[in-house]
């Protein structure tokens, strides 16, 4: 068959292809020699970034792994008072992001802290700041990342759980395993694939963590990069350090989507499914799996919203100088802005594979999709680098208009780079809708004489208005928590919650932060709760 | 529909910098107080000051990539070795300081690119009860590398601006070589690997991990004035401000600085924002609201702070352009000495 121009493939081979760059650019500017500044030094450097890393992710993946499938596990297969309320309260840990994490973690246990202040109210003055624990560096770093991520793995283990076949389970029974055996024999591992694809994002939000890590001041990857790139202008030792990151990454992608397929397989061989029985715990035992939740969302969600309130309600003034209004709307304004844009462009790229089947576009999105798996910061200076270069050669040689002003520090440009970011997660929510939709539909469509465009809007649109709903929140939910991309690509006199508790937070104005972080966390729980209805789909099928 | 809205947002956006009397500001020196003195400034002249803001070297990499597209005209930051390094890399032009900025600055704190708007020192902090007055005669920043300091002393990491200014400063004073061996004596005598900020320093030694701190001046009287709570304004009063090498060159200086960036569109505009920082209205909001020193002569620094009445000996000698040209060697030798 004839492949004719398409409006479809067109605009879809455009649009991958845009999202692409940056990774373009990390790779081409590969070859740039710049600067020895530092060269005796880059070794040791090298084996720091390389170290710190390291132990950051076996630190998070592990805490993870233990907190998301043991909540996961509790709530599953067990009723105990509280067990509703706790399947979907513990995703509330979404809406804290690890910065914000990180500076209730500091300021409760710093020297003379917020708990420095509770003991002395208890038992009367004394110096209490030995005896208490102190949570910084990796290990703070570690714990805020963790606390903050670990409803990855919740999440997707414990839908894994939930169509976990219930005959497996009987058969562990049948066998005259204990919980534990069968917990360990064959619980967790039929759910293998789900936990696995859960710490794999737990992973790549780690690896490309900027705020709570550089808060800390551990030297990893991703703040090497940034140092190398934007202090000593050495694109080299910057790139070199990329490349090590992705390589990082890439292992970790290869290993999502592995799980990713095998999870499908999995759930689909399912068969008949069976609703579950969830056994009763006994009074002691539902005391205790209550309390396991119950901290859980305690550290999670609780502590740091507390530590946040706590501030503002006994330091008020921040409260009242902050200009609410005006960030809620520029916060917003860009929550729409790039949602929307979003979701069209995933929807037109989707349908362009759909109707084209091409192989070379199939790759280009899935090549496009990476965008998430580069941390953000990174996205934002390749970006800058990119429009740079892009004037000086093309469109200098030209001689047009200059581009600059178009792309950086404007909205336009910031918008962009969010919609390059968050471009996998539109564009597989979509594709995941879509893969529901049997072809068939469409040509059945075709055959009454409906264009592609009316097929498009009128069944596959309307088809697909749940994921829209799902993919628009969970947009949102991460262009309110984004930091790094809009800190350096924002306009002048433009600010958001995220950029004002980081401002605040990096001029050790911690309290001052508590207002912005408060209303960060309460709109974003504001967005969870709107989505936890889809995130935790038991009774919709 | 969409894409209208993006048109007219862009548009709006571009237009608004085609505006007569504005200046733009690029600004590490995020503080409220700063915004109200640029209101200040608009309801005097009629000049608008447009402002982003944001960490260091995330502006300085815009700025320079934005090149001769760039529309900032200030840039405003904290430490004379980061405006230093910036116009090293030729992203600052001579910027005309007026006679008035000029006769209101001394030689040492700007240069013709840069422009200090105001002061802090870098100094010691102690505790009265394990230090004795005798430990801190003659006290320098060269003596921390003594023995007797051994697992008492507590200081920032090594890629700190602060940091890297006071080494440069020793590097200038004392060469290379013995700077390199003070490095090590100071990492042999730290209390702990290095963490924190500044408060963070002088809060242990008010908690008994150390027993020296390094920390700037602003911090001690951010603490004492109750904005970081009750707690930490009773532990600052635990520990005492001390000023170090008041028998020879003296105290390391440091200013919060306005440098003209390389391709500022309104020049004149920038001169008299600078100008404007520099009087003895904006001066008084800087130093109540910062804590740092005032840059001019006849303003008073708050009370809070330590060396309110200035009577202390500040190194005038040393010129600050020296951190920026030595904070290459300054970075290397830190890290050299394992210097976290």
């Amino acid at each position: 068959m004839f492949k004719k121009f398409n409006i479809w493939y067109t605009s879809s081979f455009i649009i991958s292809f845009i999202v692409a760059i940056p990774i373009l650019t990390v790779f081409t500017s590969f070859f740039e020699d710049t600067s020895n500044y530092f060269e005796i030094l880059k070794q040791t450097f090298l084996a720091e970034y390389i170290f710190n890393s390291f132990i950051l992710l076996i630190g998070v993946l592990l805490l993870t792994f233990i907190i998301g499938t043991g909540c996961a596990y509790l709530v599953s297969f067990y009723q105990f008072p509280g067990v509703n309320f706790f399947k979907w309260a513990l995703i509330l840990s979404f809406a804290v992001p690890p910065y914000i994490y990180a500076y209730s973690l500091t300021a409760f246990f710093e020297n003379y802290g917020t708990a420095f202040t509770i003991l002395k109210h208890l038992f009367g003055e004394a110096n209490y700041n030995s005896s208490i624990p102190k949570f910084d560096g990796m290990f703070g770093a570690i714990l805020s990342l963790s606390f903050s991520l670990f409803s990855y793995v919740y999440i997707l283990t414990r839908a894994s759980f939930y169509y976990q076949s219930q005959s497996l389970i009987d058969l562990g029974k049948n066998l005259g395993f204990s919980k534990t055996k069968s917990f360990f024999s064959i619980i967790l591992p039929s759910a293998r694939p789900a936990i696995v694809a859960g710490l794999s994002l737990v992973a790549m939000e780690t690896l490309s963590d900027f705020g709570a890590v550089s808060f800390f001041g551990i030297n990893t990857l991703t703040t090497g990069i940034y140092n190398a790139w934007t202090g000593f202008d050495d694109l080299a030792f910057a790139n070199q350090l990329s490349f090590y990151l992705l390589i990082f990454i890439l292992a970790i992608f290869i290993l999502e989507n592995y799980s990713r397929k095998k999870a499908r397989y999995h759930s689909q061989t399912k068969g008949g499914f069976k609703q579950k029985e969830k056994t009763k715990l006994n009074k002691s035992n539902s005391f205790w799996a209550f309390a396991a939740c119950f901290v859980v969302l305690f550290f999670s969600f609780i502590f740091p919203l507390s530590q946040m309130l706590y501030w503002t309600i006994i330091f008020p003034k921040n409260f009242f100088d902050l200009k609410i209004f005006d960030l809620f709307t520029n916060t917003i304004y860009l929550v729409l802005l790039s949602s929307s844009a979003l979701i069209i462009f995933s929807f037109i790229t989707n349908y362009g594979n759909r109707v084209s089947r091409s192989k070379l576009l199939n790759i280009l999105t899935t090549f496009s999709i990476s965008g998430y798996a580069i941390p953000g910061v990174i996205l934002a200076v390749a970006f800058i680098t990119f429009i740079a270069w892009f004037d000086n050669t093309v469109i200098s040689f030209f001689e047009l208009k200059s581009i600059k002003k178009l792309f950086i520090g404007s909205i336009l440009g910031l918008v962009l780079v969010y919609f390059i970011r968050f471009y996998s997660l539109a564009c597989n929510g979509i594709k995941s809708g879509y893969e529901k939709i049997n072809r068939s539909i469409d040509e059945s469509a075709y055959l009454i004489g409906y264009s592609k465009l009316k097929t498009f809007l009128n069944i596959h649109v309307s088809y697909l208005r749940n994921s829209i709903l799902l993919i628009g929140m969970l947009i949102s939910l991460e262009v309110v928590r984004e930091l790094p991309i809009t800190l350096i690509l924002r306009p002048f006199n433009f600010e958001t919650f995220a950029t004002t508790a980081y401002i605040y937070a990096s001029q050790d104005l911690l309290e001052a932060a508590a207002v912005p972080s408060l209303c960060l966390i309460m709109i974003a729980s504001f967005f969870i709760l709107l989505t936890s209805k889809y995130i935790l789909r038991d009774n919709s099928e | 529909m969409k894409r209208l809205s993006i048109l007219s947002i862009l548009f709006a956006f571009i237009s608004s910098f085609a505006l007569a009397a504005e200046v733009n500001v690029f600004s590490a020196r995020h503080y409220d107080s700063d915004i109200q003195l640029y209101e200040k400034f608009t309801a005097a002249t009629g000049i608008k000051v447009n402002v982003v803001s944001g960490k260091d070297k995330a502006l300085q990499k815009r700025i320079t990539e934005e090149d001769a597209d760039c529309v900032g005209d200030l840039y405003i930051t904290a430490d004379a070795g980061r405006l230093g390094a910036f116009q090293a890399k030729g992203m600052l032009q001579r910027a005309g300081w007026s006679k008035a900025i000029k006769d209101s600055v001394s030689n040492n704190f700007r240069s013709a690119q840069w422009v200090g708007i105001a002061k802090r020192a870098r100094i010691m902090y102690y505790s009265p009860e394990r230090v004795s007055a005798n430990d801190l005669n003659g006290m320098t920043y060269e003596g921390l590398s003594d023995p007797k300091w051994k697992g008492r002393v507590v200081i920032r990491k090594h890629n700190n601006i602060y940091n890297q200014s006071l080494v440069a400063s020793l590097i200038k004073n004392n060469g290379k070589t013995a700077t390199a061996t003070w490095a090590k004596g100071v990492v042999a005598n730290m209390a702990r690997d290095s963490k924190g900020n500044d408060r963070a320093q002088i809060l242990a030694v008010a908690a008994g991990e150390a027993d020296i701190a390094v920390a700037n001046t602003y911090y001690y009287a951010l603490m004492l004035s109750g904005k970081k709570g009750a707690e930490q304004q009773a532990a600052a009063k635990k520990v005492m401000p001390f000023f170090p090498n008041q028998q020879d060159r003296g105290t390391h200086m440091n200013i919060s600085g306005a440098g003209m960036l390389k391709h500022s569109p309104n020049k004149a505009n920038a001169v008299k924002l600078v100008e404007f920082l520099l009087t003895k209205e904006a001066q008084e909001h800087i130093v109540n609201n910062t804590f740092e020193y005032p840059m001019i002569a006849g303003v008073s620094p708050n009370a809070l702070v330590p060396g309110a009445d200035l009577s202390f000996k500040q190194d005038l000698k040393t010129s600050v352009k020296s951190y920026g040209t030595k904070q290459a060697d300054a970075i290397e030798m830190m890290k050299a000495a394992g210097w976290k």
